[in-house]
């Protein structure tokens, strides 16, 4: 039934979005003065926030997009860090030639993890499984002693990468700011194909999904793959920011935080978890001297956001301007 | 070394019944809304630490502190069903997970601020003391967790099967909308199981707190064990849970004294993925997977 | 040459329930066969089987020939066994012309790294995809709700994406769950009329369950009765209206 092809008329959004995506690339040009202003300790939570962008960009792939409750996120971030930290540190390698195999990982371990999904197993039995999964690899740091250092944790060298000494905190900022781009494009290519398109039918209603003609073990297994790929990679530069690993960074705290960027971002939008890492990322710096307090305030900051704004920032968002409307964040 | 394994096995069983407390407490809200609490930890802390504050710092005796402590919990538990589940009820699954999670997120941060990391004990009620019977120790801990828990589940066991309002109860977990039909108002019943789950998992913390140091962090710990428990008994039923509880305090002993002692840690987490992935219905659950 | 679609002898158990009990019938290409009976009869759950949803316990089913009944539902879609679903298919979070796309997609062959590359084959296969769901979506008058989320449409029209969407590959089989389900009598009719085009004018095979007996009797060529999950009358649909198996189905037992 391949009729003539009339085009439609396409909506404002959608252009405008198109207009707007070839703008894509002048953000992170503009982002490089960013240092100029910044003093060492902002420049690090700066930094912090490049390093969650790739966090939230990946976990969304798996609960926002493939719509699955996993909480197998903080896994992937330990394990590329701890991939980066440790090629490093027993190989010597500079930290740049860990990048790529932390992410690869980080993959490894997405897919991993999505055995018991692919198994059947859905909603909060899936959220308890990748739960202990996650709680599980903590333990993993402690008991391997050789090579994670246990609980004392690892001192992770001065990255650098391609000969350059990454030891000022600007230096890392623009080795982030490249890597946390190239994440948000890649991820975005990927949505905007089959590929996202079969996700987001996965999520809709997978028996209407494998009716289509979509493998949706295949799609799931790729999903969880693609993830934990980027957040290996934004664990590998976790590693070369803070230049010290130690179990308790990838515990069940951790995951909320992780969790929040998406939910308070928005499910399912890439621009949303971008914007939950930056809003989010830099709030709990604000309290590090009241334990507790940052708790506290995320907390009931998280429950005021799921009742009076259930689909997040991506929804302020898409009403200032139809422009900044996400490709797949849907009201 | 197997002469250890009747005093591993006592020990364990008082843990266990502990684990059996805190996995009946969850199941209760469970099976009243199908939602988990992923916050229900926390909860269970805020009762160990509303114990230590009614008795300690109020000085109550044990007994009304204990008896307020739940009663608060059940309070707790009620309203954030009512007020913070009860509005997304029907939203995603995420949003659920995630409020209950930023719930008990926010309980350990108010209590950080508190008791930031001081290691709190609750004062023993009764004499500490240890008995022999025929080579194996029994503290007066493992007796008073295990007899108390014990009684617990008689009474509740008498609630639901001999009275009218646990027939009821049980009516509701079979069927919502029969439950509806005849005029039960499922929404103030959601509450109240909530509620009566948090007055459980609080009578949980408080037994906790006598025997390991008060944290803010202990409901993290708790968590992992109740949904071992649950996982391994049986996602949603009661006597599921409690015999998941006894087997998975047994095994943290046994596996941690005669294999290596990480397993005194992470067999929770290796029950949970074991069982979903060999057998996700547990020993007495409903089938846990979907086909496609 | 084999049938298009074969059945012989299929039973479905769920525990001890027997839903579908030894059932064999045929469709050739081009030719409408309704499947009808009261609610419980098994209609559904046929359905399912045929399209890998349910497991077959015994018999065969077969697709121009080959045997399908051991497939996951992917292969058989791909094969070009298309359906439709009775409570709505409909992705609710993509929008209609998305729909459509998913429904293209054993056909969008972009491969992954291809598409991470921003590689300009993968682009055109995307745009030309695009054009032939906009085109599809033409020729059932639905282009001008292209853009809006799938939730947003009326219900007809949402049955209407469902059918264009199942028919976005050219499939040979067309399964139609209750297609006419709340619609109003202009709409039906107008169903009927494209079931009825799709059939004779693209020798499309279509397996239709429809409780409007009025539509069922009048376009299909042949109708198959269940009762209790049994076949008990297969014939153009004058004879069955005259079979008092099918009296008994409907008024005896219904």
């Amino acid at each position: 039934m391949s009729g003539a092809a009339r085009h439609a008329p396409v909506t404002a959004g959608a252009r405008a979005a198109s207009k707007l995506g070839r703008l894509f690339w002048l953000v992170p040009l503009l982002l490089l003065p960013v240092p100029l202003f910044l003093d060492q300790y902002q420049q690090y939570v700066a930094n912090l926030v490049l390093v969650y962008v790739p966090v939230g960009v990946g976990f969304n792939v798996v609960v926002g997009n493939l719509g699955l409750l996993a909480f197998s996120n903080v896994a992937f971030f330990g394990i590329g860090a701890y991939t980066s930290g440790i090629l490093m540190l027993k190989l010597g390698l500079p930290w740049w030639a860990t990048v790529f195999p932390a992410g690869v990982m980080g993959g490894i371990a997405g897919s991993a993890a999505s055995v018991p999904a692919l198994r059947g197993v859905r909603l909060f039995y899936l959220a308890i499984m990748t739960l202990a999964f996650g709680e599980l690899m903590r333990w993993v740091y402690i008991r391997w002693e050789p090579l994670t250092g246990g609980s004392f944790g690892m001192a992770v060298p001065t990255p650098s990468a391609f000969g350059w000494s990454l030891d000022a905190e600007s230096h890392k900022f623009y080795a982030f700011l490249v890597l946390a781009t190239a994440v948000i494009a890649l991820t975005n290519r990927l949505l905007r194909s089959r590929f996202g398109r079969a996700f987001m039918a996965i999520r809709g209603n997978e028996e209407a999904a494998a009716a289509m003609g979509i493998p949706t073990d295949r799609y799931i297994l790729l999903g969880f793959a693609w993830g934990g790929f980027a957040v290996g990679i934004a664990g590998s530069m976790y590693a070369a920011l803070v230049g010290h690993l130690s179990p308790p960074s990838f515990d069940l705290s951790e995951l909320i935080l992780e969790f929040a960027i998406v939910m308070v971002g928005g499910l399912g939008s890439l621009l949303g978890s971008v914007v939950g890492a930056v809003v989010l990322t830099a709030a709990p710096e604000f309290f590090r001297d009241f334990p507790g307090f940052e708790e506290l305030v995320f907390g009931v900051l998280i429950v005021a956001v799921i009742l009076f704004l259930p689909r997040g920032l991506a929804s302020l968002l898409a009403r200032a301007h139809p422009a900044l409307r996400d490709r797949y964040y849907r009201e | 070394m197997l002469a250890l394994l009747p005093q591993l096995i006592v020990s364990g069983i008082a843990t266990g019944m502990l684990y059996a407390l805190v996995a009946l407490s969850m199941t209760v809200g469970y099976r009243a809304t199908t939602v988990v609490n992923f916050g229900h930890g926390d909860l269970v802390m805020i009762g160990g630490y509303a114990c230590f504050v009614l008795g300690v710092n109020l000085g109550l005796p044990f007994a009304p502190a204990f008896s307020i402590a739940a009663a608060l919990l059940f309070a707790i538990g009620f309203l954030i069903q009512r007020l913070l589940m009860q509005p997304i009820i029907a939203g995603p699954h995420l949003s659920l997970a995630m409020m209950a999670l930023a719930v008990g997120y926010a309980f350990r941060g108010a209590a950080r601020l508190e008791w930031g990391n001081d290691i709190l004990k609750l004062p023993h009620p009764y004499p500490t003391a240890t008995f022999f019977v025929g080579g194996v120790v029994f503290t007066m801990d493992d007796l008073v967790i295990s007899g108390f828990v014990l009684l617990l589940l008689l009474v509740l066991f008498l609630l639901f099967n001999a009275t009218p309002i646990g027939k009821v109860i049980q009516a509701v977990f079979q069927s919502q909308r029969g439950a509806a039909l005849v005029g039960i108002n499922v929404r103030a019943f959601h509450g109240v199981m909530w509620g009566a789950g948090a007055a459980l998992g609080a009578a949980g913390g408080v037994l906790l707190a006598l025997i390991v140091p008060l944290t803010p962090d202990i409901g993290v710990w708790t968590l992992v064990r109740g949904f071992a428990a649950m996982t391994l008994g049986g996602f949603g039923s009661l006597p599921g849970a409690v015999i998941g509880g006894m087997i998975l305090g047994i095994a943290e002993k046994v596996l941690g004294f005669y294999v290596s002692t990480v397993f005194i840690d992470i067999t929770a987490y290796l029950v949970t993925i074991l069982v979903l992935l060999i057998r996700p219905k547990g020993l007495f659950g409903q089938q846990a997977t979907i086909r496609i | 040459m084999a049938p298009l679609l074969e059945l012989s002898d299929v039973t479905v158990r769920f525990g001890g329930l027997t839903a579908v009990d030894q059932v064999s019938f045929r469709v050739e290409a081009g030719e409408i066969c309704a499947l009808i009976g009261p609610n419980g009869a098994g209609k559904s759950t046929l359905f399912n089987a045929i399209a890998g949803n349910a497991p077959i316990q015994s018999g065969r089913v077969l697709f121009r020939g080959d045997e399908i009944q051991q497939m996951t539902p992917h292969a058989i879609s791909a094969r070009g066994v298309r359906r439709t679903f009775q409570n709505g298919g409909l992705f609710g979070h993509l929008t209609v012309l998305e729909n459509v796309l998913v429904g293209l997609h054993t056909k969008v062959d972009s491969g992954f790294f291809g598409v991470l590359a921003g590689a300009r084959k993968s682009h055109r296969t995307e745009a030309g995809a695009t054009r032939q769901a906009r085109g599809l979506l033409a020729l059932m008058e639905l282009e001008h709700v292209a853009d809006a989320l799938a939730t947003e449409l009326s219900g007809g029209q949402q049955r209407m994406v469902e059918i264009v969407r199942a028919l976005a590959t050219d499939p040979p089989l067309l399964l139609l769950d209750e297609p006419a389900v709340g619609l109003a009598p202009p709409m039906r009719a107008r169903l009927g009329d494209i079931i009825r085009r799709l059939a004779k004018e693209r020798s499309v095979g279509i397996v239709l369950i429809e409780h409007a007996i009025e539509l069922v009797m009048s376009i299909s060529d042949r109708v198959v009765v269940l009762n209790y999950g049994r076949k008990v009358a297969d014939a153009p649909p004058a004879e069955v209206r005259a079979d008092r198996n099918v009296l008994e189905a409907y008024l005896g037992h219904g």
